[in-house]
Formats: structure tokens, C-alpha cells, sequence
């Protein structure tokens, strides 16, 4: 029941025995029960699971979107609202949630022009990234995600994985010191994700900053991910966390390698097992 | 859009072959020539020509109910500044009643949306009012506020309000939940958030009320002059006056004035939705 890895400092993300419950009476779900998480700054943590495990609910507390019914939770020794507060979280939803009206580079770089006290509020939060004077350049960013040509487009012009491309973008613009991503990547064809993931993972070893990565395909998160953080549904709650210990940066060529596909095994069996424990 | 610059438009796209043809060549899929292909404009051009020429047979036939097209256009001629003069006084009336409902139903649909408790106390009154008709609250509204303009332009105020108001109070509330989530974790605040999001969100819904609205001004002004009757100007006046003087040119002449200010106020609401709305599918119909 522990999603727990080695820590060394405050970690990056703490959920100490956290329960969601919607509804009420005999028609309550529990959505999260007795949920433990540590995430260390830096990782690359996904959750995966079957639908209902409460994967996205966990995700949207993490992120300071919904409060726990019980349990406590840190982003960086500090609740997720104050965390929001000093704009150390960066959100990407599964639709790109672009503003329609706005280009591109409007798009991504409103986040500079919105709550402009998070600076000063971040500075004060011990652990959080050191993210210099100078917000990033953000015309730089879209030209390392291929949006270099559609920058000055309107996101109804691009097609469904540029604009993917240019919410994530828009995350990374922030220097989160927390990167929450709920199946960025589900609504795009096979592709398309593989190619985003590849970008996704360059601009992460680069910035380095932790994320909490919530998909519903194995292959997707042992190949993203440092830890995979297994789910099963009714009550929701965290079953098992395997730690994928592969080289990076990784390429093309080592997804066709065995130990590759062991781990893919790995973690569709303890899913499984999940369910079967369920069944029973 | 003359005939000139069609001949200079494809000498232009010849220079550099790759580049779509110009929307004043008649091979652009959205030409702006389009209509000076017969198929565009001739059903249009059939189908006046047939009613003016029911018109004359009706005026002929009863000629105490309708006046022929050339009486009416002879009153056109011969008194253009009196209607021109009295046009402008309704429209006056009209845009400036516009002015303040826009005004007040803008403030109203914002404080509604940041305040839900605010919502559930007004909008269902706001309902009510939208469905209770004008026409019958007019006069005494004329009564409340005398013969002057006033009245004119709170009733126009009072028919374009509730349109804005639903249709902007829908629009605010209608960014969807992913965007709010994106904007929450930056812990935006809410002015940052209306004005950065939920107002562009809600300008479609803006244009399609003002589509609405900007000819009920015109109704509403005119209700309002006809309800005072003792007013001195506006083109409802002019009806009244007219019709109980059984001067139908004129009545009909007004008339005609009245829909052709309707229609350039919608043309002028069209073009300024294309430019602002450019990002919005509407605005490519």
C-alpha cells in the first residue's frame, strides 16, 4: 500500500494517507482510500490503472484542484494551494486548453502576465527550483517543440498534437518545480504520441523537474517514466510501485530491447493481479 | 470591389503561381466577387421585381390600403430631409438606449457570474421580464417619464438588457473546465481570469445578442415614440401622425426608412464581428 521511494530532502510530493469519497449514502465512491505517495524532486512518476482507480482524482489533489476528505499533502513541504500560489505547479489537462483567441506565442506566454507575485511567494518556499530573473524565453521553447512555423498561428490552425505540444509547452514555460500531466497524450494517434513523448522526455532531462504523469498505457509509462505507480479501482488506491531502471536518455532502440518489455510485462501483471485480487 | 480590381488581382497572383488566388478573383472558394455571378444575385433581383409588381396590382385593386411604389418614392424625393431628420432622431434614440443596457446588463452579467447567490436572486426575474412583452409596459413608462427622450431610451434600454444579459452571463460560464483547471494551478485571480478568459470566451455569445439586439433597439424606440403621443419627432412618430392623417406614402415611406436603418445597423454589428471574432468559427460562415 506504500508508493513510497528513498527520500534524501523534502520531497517533491507527499500524500499521507489521503481518502476522496464522492457522493453521499449508500451511493458514496471512494475514489482514494488511505493513499501514500512520496515523489522526490526530479522524478518522472506515472500513475496508471484501470478507469475508476482513481488515478485523475489523485492527480487533481496533488495539483491543488480538489481537497482530500482526509490525509495531508505537500508539494514541496507546503499545501497545494500555496504551492499554486508561488506558481510551482504546471498543469496539462487532457485536452490542450488552449485559448481559441489567442496565438500560439500568446498562448504560452500568458502564464508570465498572470499572477505576477508567485516570484516573490517562491522565493520563500525552500526546495523549489531556482528559476533565475528572467522568465524563460518562451519563442525558444516552441522553436524546440517543432512550433517554431505555427508560433503565430491560432491553435484552430494546428493539428491535434502541435496544440498537445504547445500545452505542454505552456507547463514548461512555468519552470514548474511539479509538472502534472492527466493522459496529455490519449486523444492523439500512435504516432503522434510516441513523437511527443520523445519531445517530452528531451525538454524534461533538460529542466528536470518532477512529474506526476497519469496514463492508461503500459508501454507509455515505463518508457517515460523513473517509477510506475500502480493502481486498482474500488476503493482507489495504489497497489504496487515498480521503479523502471533503464538508461537515459532513451532512444528508439532500446524499446525493442528485452529488458524494455520486461518491465512492460512486469507492471501488465501486477494490473492484472489487481484485478484478480478484485474479482475475488 | 470594382470591376478594375478584379482585372488587377490576377496579374498580381500570376507574379508567384504557388499563392492562393486573391478573394477578388473569382477562383477564390470565398470570393468577395461571388455576387456579381447572376446565380448570386438574380433569385434576389426575380423575386423584388415579382412583389413590386404584386405591390402595384394590390395598390391598384385597394387603393385605401396600399399606396403605389411610385407615391411612395415621389415622398421619398420630395421630403428626404424630413425623413432623414426624423431617422436620425430614432436612431439616436435607439443606439444611445442600447448604450445603457449594454452598459448595465454587461456590469450585471459579470457580477452574476463571479456571484452565484446574486444569480439565483436575479436571473429567474430577469426571465420573467424578458418574457413579459414591451409594447405593454411602454406606456407607462411614457407616463413615468414624461414626453421627452427619456422614455425612448429607457424602453430601448429595457429590450436590448435582457438578450445581453443572458447571452453574456451563458458566455461567461462557458470556459471549459480544463482551461479553468490550467488557470486555477497558476492561481490566477478572478479579474486575471475574466479578463483574460472569460470575456473572449463569452464575445461569441456578445455578437450573437447584439445580432439580436441592435434591431429590437429600433423597435423598442419606436414603440416608445408611438406610445408618447405627444412627441414632436422620431420616424414613430411620423407613422402615427401620418396613418391617423391617412398619409400612406408616408406611412409606408417611413417604413421603408426604418427597415433600411435595421439593416445597415446589422451589416455594421457583421463587420465588426468578423474582425473581432477572426478566431471564432462563426466568423468564416
Amino acid at each position: 500500500m506504500d508508493g513510497s521511494v528513498k527520500v534524501t530532502g523534502t520531497p517533491a510530493l507527499e500524500l499521507r494517507s489521503v481518502r476522496r469519497v464522492y457522493g453521499f449514502g449508500p451511493s458514496a465512491t471512494t475514489a482514494l482510500d488511505n493513499v501514500e505517495l512520496t515523489v522526490p524532486a526530479g522524478r518522472f512518476v506515472s500513475l496508471i490503472g484501470p478507469s475508476g482507480c482513481g488515478k485523475s482524482t489523485l492527480l487533481r489533489i496533488a495539483a491543488g484542484l480538489e481537497e482530500p476528505d482526509q490525509g495531508g499533502v505537500r508539494v514541496h513541504g507546503v499545501p497545494p494551494a500555496q504551492a499554486c500560489a508561488a506558481k510551482m505547479i504546471g498543469l496539462v489537462p487532457q485536452s490542450p486548453a488552449l485559448l481559441p483567441w489567442l496565438s500560439v506565442l500568446r498562448n504560452v506566454t500568458l502564464p508570465q502576465r498572470i499572477n505576477k507575485g508567485a516570484a516573490r511567494r517562491r522565493e520563500r518556499i525552500a526546495g523549489s527550483i531556482e528559476r533565475g530573473t528572467s522568465p524563460p524565453d518562451m519563442r525558444e521553447l516552441l522553436v524546440r517543440a517543432g512550433l517554431g512555423e505555427a508560433m503565430h498561428k491560432l491553435p484552430a490552425q494546428l493539428s491535434g498534437g502541435m496544440q498537445q505540444r504547445a500545452a505542454i509547452v505552456r507547463a514548461f514555460g512555468l519552470r514548474p518545480d511539479v509538472l502534472v500531466m492527466d493522459e496529455p497524450f490519449s486523444a492523439l494517434d500512435e504516432f503522434t504520441r510516441e513523437s511527443l513523448q520523445d519531445q517530452l522526455l528531451d525538454l524534461w532531462d533538460e529542466l528536470k523537474t518532477t512529474v506526476l504523469f497519469v496514463t492508461h498505457s503500459v508501454s507509455e509509462a515505463v518508457r517515460l517514466s523513473d517509477t510506475v505507480v500502480v493502481m486498482a479501482p474500488s476503493p482507489g488506491r495504489i497497489v504496487d510501485s515498480i521503479d523502471i531502471d533503464l538508461p537515459r536518455p532513451r532512444k528508439d532502440r532500446l524499446f525493442g530491447e528485452r529488458r524494455f518489455h520486461e518491465y512492460e510485462d512486469l507492471v501488465r501483471d501486477r494490473l492484472r493481479s489487481a484485478w484478480r485480487s478484485e474479482a475475488a | 470591389m470594382t470591376v478594375a480590381e478584379e482585372r488587377t488581382a490576377p496579374a498580381a497572383a500570376g507574379t508567384e503561381p504557388p499563392v492562393e488566388p486573391s478573394r477578388f478573383s473569382l477562383r477564390h472558394p470565398k470570393s468577395r466577387l461571388a455576387w456579381i455571378r447572376p446565380s448570386m444575385w438574380a433569385p434576389l433581383a426575380v423575386m423584388l421585381a415579382l412583389l413590386a409588381v404584386l405591390w402595384q396590382w394590390g395598390a391598384e385593386k385597394l387603393p385605401y390600403l396600399l399606396p403605389p411604389l411610385s407615391k411612395i418614392g415621389s415622398s421619398l424625393r420630395s421630403d428626404l430631409g424630413y425623413y432623414v431628420d426624423n431617422a436620425l432622431v430614432t436612431l439616436g434614440e435607439a443606439v444611445a438606449g442600447l448604450a445603457m443596457g449594454f452598459a448595465a446588463a454587461f456590469v450585471l452579467a459579470v457580477l452574476t457570474s463571479e456571484l452565484p447567490l446574486l444569480r439565483r436572486a436575479v436571473m429567474p426575474i430577469a426571465v420573467v421580464f424578458n418574457v413579459t412583452p414591451l409594447v405593454a409596459i411602454a406606456p407607462a413608462l411614457v407616463v413615468a417619464f414624461g414626453f421627452g427622450p427619456l422614455p425612448k431610451l429607457v424602453i430601448a434600454g429595457l429590450i436590448c438588457f435582457f438578450p445581453i444579459l443572458i447571452n453574456i452571463a451563458t458566455g461567461l460560464r462557458s470556459v471549459p473546465r480544463e482551461v479553468l483547471q490550467v488557470y486555477r494551478t497558476m492561481d490566477a485571480s478572478r479579474a486575471e481570469l475574466l479578463w483574460h478568459v472569460r470575456v473572449p470566451t463569452a464575445l461569441p455569445f456578445l455578437f450573437a445578442a447584439l445580432r439580436i439586439v441592435f434591431p429590437l433597439s429600433i423597435v423598442g424606440a419606436v414603440v416608445a415614440e408611438m406610445s408618447a403621443s405627444g412627441s414632436s419627432s422620431g420616424l414613430g412618430t411620423a407613422i402615427s401622425v401620418a396613418s391617423s392623417m391617412n398619409q400612406l406614402p408616408v406611412v409606408y415611406a417611413s417604413i421603408l426608412v426604418l427597415a433600411v436603418m435595421g439593416v445597415l445597423l446589422l451589416l455594421v454589428v457583421t463587420l465588426v464581428e468578423r474582425r473581432v471574432l477572426h478566431w471564432h468559427d462563426s466568423a468564416h460562415d
